[in-house]
């Protein structure tokens, strides 16, 4: 049997400093290396809104933003992620009101069992922020990363192309 | 314009900003105080015996803080392999630490001494006496064998052994010595009229087998639990799973604890498609875990494990026939069907008699079996067993169709029973609409003026489901500002605790939003049964519906004491209770019947809802797909995908349509990608590299047609909504495969290969 994926085989080294910004706070922790930054965001600071749905980056349900850009957390290391700046599922809602993409995934049905929603939400997100002017085509295979199991990505994607359109009239 | 305010209306799920904030919590995002992190220790052969198990390295790993086996289950059940182990994967042993990778280490330290078997992974080979036995020797006599021993049985009563008549049946007996199965898990035998009759009389017979793979149900949220031992003996357990008060049961059996010992907490289910009701998978073992080490432990799998070890739908191999004359009847039609049911026993081979589908059959005979292999067990998964006798069926159903030269849906729609046909098991067939499903989908899809390019083509099947039924309670309390409140047991089934409150609120008139539903644990909450078998709306929908009418009966009787007149005048609308006559309008909010209510004799408004079972009325789901195959790649692409279904009534047409829309991807995926793969040593493609699931590069959007025929005993004439749209759609998209290149795939799923290599044998140059 394949040795499981969730330690990389790696053995336990000493511990060391980094400093993440997490949704706008800062956090300096002690990590062991071997740890992802799925991990780090999950257990040491206990933002558990970010989901574990394979370990191997390929579900996407773990999609953070580093710097920008939508990354599996499952497939990086924590101590990589210091200095940068990472915004999870928890961050996006500001004063109290979701973000447009949150409010399009309850307004069309875009979840089901939400495990994946966090990943879709962050991925979405990333792909709105870098162009809002994708055509659903577009969006179709952008999103290819994430996996849903119960909706079969009909509402899914309304709910990207609602959420666009919204964001490409507000700017 | 609907009679109903809130019931039947897209509205938002009452779970949706936890949901799209990661405030909902799922297994794994529990986290007490002092947890320890589980592993489960596996074995690395399909088929082995175990010769021992050495603990004493790992225990020296500093974090470890219990290691488990079977020597460590009092009640002697089952958890662990002890002797021998049957699959890739079976747990051996379990772990737990302080930190999840210090538990992977140790539990890579445990040693383990293996006499390696002989393996059988496939049923063909695994019914020849040439296979290794799984379970003893168990043999079992296939259809032709069992008549003839029959007969042989029935004759020995009345005539001498020796008689010639039964030394001739004997000897008829030994022409069919390759109709002895061995390794067999269960056997189940159907028939009705006469099939060789049926098939004398037919016009067209059409025989084929069919192999439709073991799939994973693959919900996202791998399996997790988290157990929590105290000094007193009192066990909690947050588990993910589709049914608490199942689990509650299934550890106190397991581990012979009483039930009041031990609290089941339901958490945020991450998908479960009838594959979450597992009980000693990661349950038992976290609990066990626990108790050793007197601390809270979690064990969560990971995706791997959850290919290895999880309990995905069986494989098969179905042997169909079917005659039918050549105006288009259905005779007669006979099906022998082998189960993979891995190492234990539990496929659903009595789904092999949904080869009769919502047709007229006059003669038929189904003769199934379920088979061990080295692989895990089996479970549901959305319609269990339906999806794979529906494909054999239907794509039959389709070859008939061509043969006598006449339109599939104009076939299906001749051959469909109507309301009061006789129904096989006993009664008459109730008002469903079956022909209103298939006639819907065909207008939706264009099917009557459709058009197809080269190597383009259309298919059709159709799939039918009945949802099952459970027992259930639930309360509901009206509050001094006029909300209501619901408790219940159940675990929310995407979009069922949504489909209870608009229930509720419609009932007592309120406002959708001023109604709020909790869902209590084990220890506090009615009874309620497991979500799945598509019950929960039905049986819940059931029981609010009661809790709402008992609430409504306290609260005209406060109103008539408040108004001081007869209930009969009094009239429950907008949130108040009116006086109908009243000139000038007299009325009292619920608000203020509430807080009256409290210093009134009878008490505050407590409505109690208690259901077990009705009967229910079968769904129909039908689907068109329009596909392109590309004659060099073999890769088909789907260009239309539409999907209707006979709801009975939508609660919210909003969830409904994400039901369809859910289990009809699903269906394409078996249909098209989907297998577990298995190799000398078990399972190969335990990932999602290997093991492709849709994303949504892979598919258009599915366009859903909500039919409403009602139930008369679903809530508002609701029906099982969740399970009905997977079993049509391995057909459809064969069906579709085959009119666009007029290749029959018969081996699921149709990848690309398969394609190419059919065209190959038909004199397609690549």
């Amino acid at each position: 049997m394949a040795r499981s994926t969730t330690s990389f085989g790696l053995q336990a080294t000493p511990k060391h400093p980094v400093s993440l910004t997490v949704n706008g706070d800062e956090h300096d922790l002690l990590i062991e290396p071997r740890k992802t930054l799925l991990a780090v965001l999950r257990d040491t600071i206990g933002l558990t809104g970010t989901k574990e749905g394979c370990s191997t980056g390929d579900c996407g349900a773990c999609t953070v933003i580093v710097d920008g850009k939508a990354v599996t957390s499952c497939m990086v290391l924590g101590v990589t992620a210091s200095g940068k700046e990472i915004t999870t599922i928890e961050g996006l809602a500001s004063d109290g009101e979701l973000h447009p993409i949150q409010q399009a995934f309850i307004d069309t049905g875009g979840y089901q069992c939400g495990f994946c929603t966090p990943g879709f939400i962050m991925a979405s997100k990333a792909l709105v922020d870098e162009n809002p002017d994708r055509t659903e085509e577009e969006f179709r295979h952008a999103l290819g990363g994430n996996i849903c199991r119960c909706t079969g990505y009909t509402k899914i994607l309304e709910a990207v192309l609602q959420a666009a359109e919204e964001i490409r009239t507000i700017s | 314009m609907s009679e109903y305010s809130v019931v039947g209306q897209k509205l938002p799920r009452v779970d949706a900003v936890e949901k799209v904030t990661g405030a909902a919590q799922y297994g794994a995002d529990v986290h007490p105080a002092g947890m320890l992190y589980g592993k489960i220790v596996r074995s690395k052969h399909a088929h082995a015996n175990i010769l021992s198990i050495d603990t004493s390295e790992a225990e020296k790993l500093p974090g470890v803080r219990a290691i488990i086996t079977q020597d460590d289950v009092p009640s002697g059940r089952r958890v662990f392999a002890t002797d021998k182990v049957l699959y890739l994967g079976e747990p051996l042993a379990a772990v737990a630490a302080t930190d999840p990778d210090i538990a992977e280490e140790a539990a890579e330290l445990i040693k383990i001494e293996y006499e390696v078997l002989p393996v059988v992974q496939d049923v063909i080979e695994s019914i020849k006496s040439s296979a290794p036995r799984l379970h003893g020797d168990a043999t079992k006599d296939g259809p032709n064998r069992r008549d003839i021993s029959a007969k042989i049985k029935k004759l020995a009563d009345q005539v001498d052994s020796n008689s010639d008549e039964i030394r001739k049946l004997e000897t008829e007996l030994e022409k069919h010595t390759d109709e002895v199965y061995y390794n067999i898990s269960a056997e189940s035998h159907t028939e009705a009229g006469d099939v060789e009759k049926g098939f004398a009389e037919s016009d067209v017979v059409v025989e084929d087998t069919y192999f439709i793979p073991r799939v994973h149900q693959t919900y996202m949220e791998p399996h997790v639990s988290v157990a929590s031992a105290d000094s007193s003996g009192k066990i909690t357990v947050w588990a993910s799973t589709q049914g608490p008060f199942a689990i509650r049961s299934g550890i106190a059996g397991t581990l012979g604890i009483p039930l009041t010992q031990i609290n089941v907490i339901g958490t945020t289910m991450g998908g479960g498609f009838g594959g979450r009701f597992g009980v000693i998978i990661t349950h038992v073992p976290a609990v066990l875990l626990s108790q050793k080490s007197g601390r809270p432990v979690r064990v969560q799998m990971t995706r791997e494990e959850e290919f290895l070890d999880g309990r995905p739908a069986p494989g098969c191999v179905i042997k169909l026939k079917t005659g039918a004359t050549k105006d288009g009847h259905i005779l007669a039609r006979q099906a022998l069907a082998f189960w993979d049911s891995g190492s234990v026993s539990g496929a659903s081979i009595g789904s092999t008699i949904r080869v009769r589908g919502v047709y007229k059959i006059p003669n038929i005979k189904v003769d199934a079996y379920g088979v061990h292999t080295n692989k895990s067990g089996t479970a549901a998964y959305r319609a269990p067993g339906a999806p794979q006798a529906i494909f054999a069926g239907e794509s039959q159903l389709d070859d008939i169709a061509e043969q006598i030269g006449m339109d599939p849906v104009k076939f299906r729609l001749m051959n469909m029973r109507e309301e009061g046909d006789a129904v096989p098991a006993g009664g008459s067939e109730p008002k469903v609409g079956y022909k209103e499903t298939l006639e819907a989908v065909a207008d939706a899809a264009g099917w009557w003026d459709r058009e197809a390019d080269e190597n383009q083509g259309w298919g059709v099947a159709v799939g039918d489901w009945t949802n099952g039924c459970g027992p259930g309670g639930v309360y509901v309390s009206v509050h001094e500002d006029g909300s209501a409140r619901i408790f219940h047991g159940s675990m929310d089934i995407t979009g069922t605790d949504t489909a209870i409150t608009q229930i509720i609120a419609e009932i007592l008139t309120i406002p959708y939003e001023n109604v709020t539903i909790r869902r209590g644990d084990t220890d506090s909450a009615p009874y309620s049964t497991g979500s799945g078998g598509s019950v929960v709306t039905f049986t819940m929908g059931n029981t609010a519906k009661l809790a709402a009418e008992d609430a409504r009966r306290r609260i005209l009787e406060l109103a008539s004491e408040r108004l001081n007149t007869n209930e009969d005048n009094l009239e429950l609308r907008d949130g108040a209770v009116h006086v109908i006559t009243a000139d000038p309008p007299k009325s009292i909010s619920l608000g203020e019947l509430a807080a009256y209510s409290l210093s009134t004799t009878g008490g505050p408004i407590v409505g109690k809802g208690s259901f077990a079972r009705q009967p229910s009325t079968p769904a129909l789901a039908a689907q068109i797909a329009k596909v392109e195959v590309d004659p060099d790649t073999g890769r088909t692409r789907v260009l239309k995908l539409v999907a209707s279904q006979d709801v009975g009534f939508a609660i919210n047409p909003m969830a409904v349509e994400g039901q369809i829309e859910g289990g009809t991807v699903q269906g394409y995926a078996w249909a098209m990608m989907e297998e577990m793969q298995y190799g000398e040593n078990g399972n190969i493609n335990p990932g999602f590299v290997d093991y492709r699931v849709p994303t949504s590069a892979d598919l258009p959007t599915v366009e859903s047609v909500i039919v409403e025929v009602p139930a008369p005993n679903g809530p508002y004439g609701a029906k099982g909504v969740g399970e009905p749209p997977i079993t049509p759609t391995l057909a459809t998209m064969a069906n579709a495969v085959n009119d666009a290149i007029g290749v029959r795939i018969t081996e699921l799923p149709i990848k690309p290969e398969k394609i190419v290599d059919a065209l190959k044998n038909n004199g397609h140059e690549a």
